[in-house]
């Protein structure tokens, strides 16, 4: 995709910051899930949003836990971006 | 450069507000160059009233602390400020340990399973309303509400409504002039400027909260308060009993007497402009932005304050650490820059972005979504009952510089359904 704000993105949760409001949970609730336990959100599925839609949930975040994860300066296409991010996601600490 | 002029009228003067939100007043303001100094007691603050000034304070907890000097207005001792902490005077990583606490009841998916909770109160409510035909809003809708709501989710007994929102009248009265009831009232013995508010109101409801979190230790439920003390007894760094405390406080007045204040704003609106409730009437997809238009109309809580911990230029003015900044959601809920026609109450307004649950940082109004579905459900179901209300007389407004609270407003109410 040309288009920059249809290109796909992959998001990530900042654990120290989410304070669990789950706006996040409400707009995506394929890509984000507040654990009941944790209450901390997570992410699910393959965490790709379209830019634009992922600015949104960026903004709306009250604690600004979430952000985009940047393709990798070696310009990697945004798949391999995602898979190596995924794996950190995918080994909660 | 900062302008050090004291805005007159006087925007801290609590009697300024039985006339309404000073509107004209703040858009000077908001028009001037930079931040505006305003004297206050001994000091004074930065008056925060730009819609974007607003939403960069708030966003940024680090440089803007909610904890350095608390978030009302004015100073307290160290003793005072650690004795009156709560959520909302926190910031992280203590903030986001009692948010989280309290932030799974109040997800929005979760808050979803008390729809029919928030409307089987709300039948109940406006039916005996309607079967009166007039008499005050707020104390036979506005008030009811919200604390029958927060109630039953925090697992107190709803026969004791009447006494809590006493109790949180009483609070309000503690960010004006005047108090009427004296300092030893409920009992209390602990100096003023130890209790939140300064009111012997909170010292009873310190012991309501006890009281209520001693019988959920002995005999645990599926509430919020349960949860809480829990959090208490499983480890006592995740919740010390000072912090229980103070949050117990602070659901029981901000989960009754904010929805309350926006209820009452949002049926004096209606009343007031019937071409709007019309157009509500005429198509049920409305009530989401008219839900929106309500809160921005109403700003149930005023300001908020923060205290700088760096230097930092905000709004064209350049501020030291440790300088007290007062955001006023009042002022960014009418800024001519952000809202179209910003002192007209359109029920279809599409462009809503509103500070009613602040300015969109970690402090974003906890209930948000409670209160939503709250005014949401009032307006679905005055719509099913072709409700309409008639103002019989002037409300009677809440001399507060704080909350822009509504005591009365009698009405007449018909139901054409």
């Amino acid at each position: 995709m040309s288009d920059e704000q249809t290109e796909m993105v992959l998001v990530t949760v900042d654990e120290e910051k989410c304070i669990g409001a789950g706006q996040c949970e409400m707009l995506e609730e394929d890509t984000f899930y507040v654990d009941d336990d944790t209450v901390i959100a997570k992410v699910i599925g393959t965490g790709m949003l379209e830019r634009s839609r992922a600015n949104l949930i960026v903004e709306t975040c009250p604690s600004q836990a979430i952000s985009i994860v940047e393709a990798s300066a070696q310009e990697s296409p945004v798949g391999d971006a995602q898979e190596d991010s995924g794996a950190e996601e995918a080994d909660p600490s | 450069m900062s302008t050090t002029t004291t805005p007159t009228p006087n925007i801290t003067d609590p009697s300024l507000y039985l006339d309404g939100i000073p509107h004209e007043r703040f858009a000077e303001i908001r028009n001037a160059d930079g931040l505006m100094w305003h004297d206050y007691h001994d000091g004074g603050f930065w008056v925060v009233s730009r819609h974007a000034d607003v939403k960069t304070v708030s966003k940024d907890g680090k440089t803007f602390s909610s904890a350095v000097g608390m978030t009302n207005l004015w100073d307290l001792e160290a003793d005072a400020i650690e004795a009156r902490r709560s959520l909302i005077d926190s910031d992280a990583p203590d903030h986001t340990r009692l948010r989280r606490l309290v932030a799974r009841a109040f997800t929005p998916k979760n808050i979803r399973r008390w729809e029919s909770t928030v409307r089987d109160i709300t039948v109940e409510l406006l039916d005996a309303y309607v079967a009166k035909g007039e008499g005050d809003f707020v104390a036979e809708v506005a008030a009811p509400l919200p604390i029958r709501v927060i109630l039953t989710m925090l697992g107190v007994p709803v026969e004791d409504a009447g006494y809590l929102v006493e109790l949180s009248n009483f609070l309000v009265e503690g960010t004006g002039d005047t108090q009427s009831i004296p300092p030893d009232a409920f009992g209390n013995t602990t100096p003023l400027r130890l209790l939140p508010f300064n009111s012997p109101a909170s010292h009873a409801l310190f012991e309501y909260g006890e009281k209520i979190g001693d019988l959920r230790r002995a005999d645990p439920q599926d509430d919020l308060v349960t949860s809480l003390v829990q959090a208490e007894a499983d480890d006592g760094d995740r919740l010390s009993g000072s912090e229980y405390r103070n949050l117990f406080h602070l659901l029981v007045f901000a989960g009754n007497e904010t929805t309350r204040t926006g209820l009452s704003h949002g049926a004096i609106a209606l009343a007031d402009h019937p071409e709007q409730w019309q157009r509500v009437l005429d198509d049920s997809a409305m009530v989401e932005t008219a839900t929106e238009e309500i809160l921005r109309w109403s700003t149930p809580v005023l300001h908020m304050r923060r205290t700088t911990t760096a230097p930092v230029e905000l709004g064209g003015t350049h501020l030291d650490a440790g300088e007290k900044v007062v955001m006023w959601y009042a002022s960014a809920n009418h800024d001519e820059r952000v809202f179209a026609n910003p002192h007209t109450f359109d029920v279809g307004r599409t462009e809503n972005p509103h500070f009613s649950f602040g300015g969109g940082g970690p402090h974003t109004c906890l209930g948000a979504f409670l209160a939503r579905l709250e005014v949401a459900v009032l307006l679905e179901e005055m719509a099913a009952r072709k409700m309409h209300l008639t103002r019989l007389g002037e409300p009677v407004r809440v001399p507060s510089n704080f909350v822009h609270g509504v005591l009365s407003v009698d009405m007449a109410v018909e139901a054409r359904s």
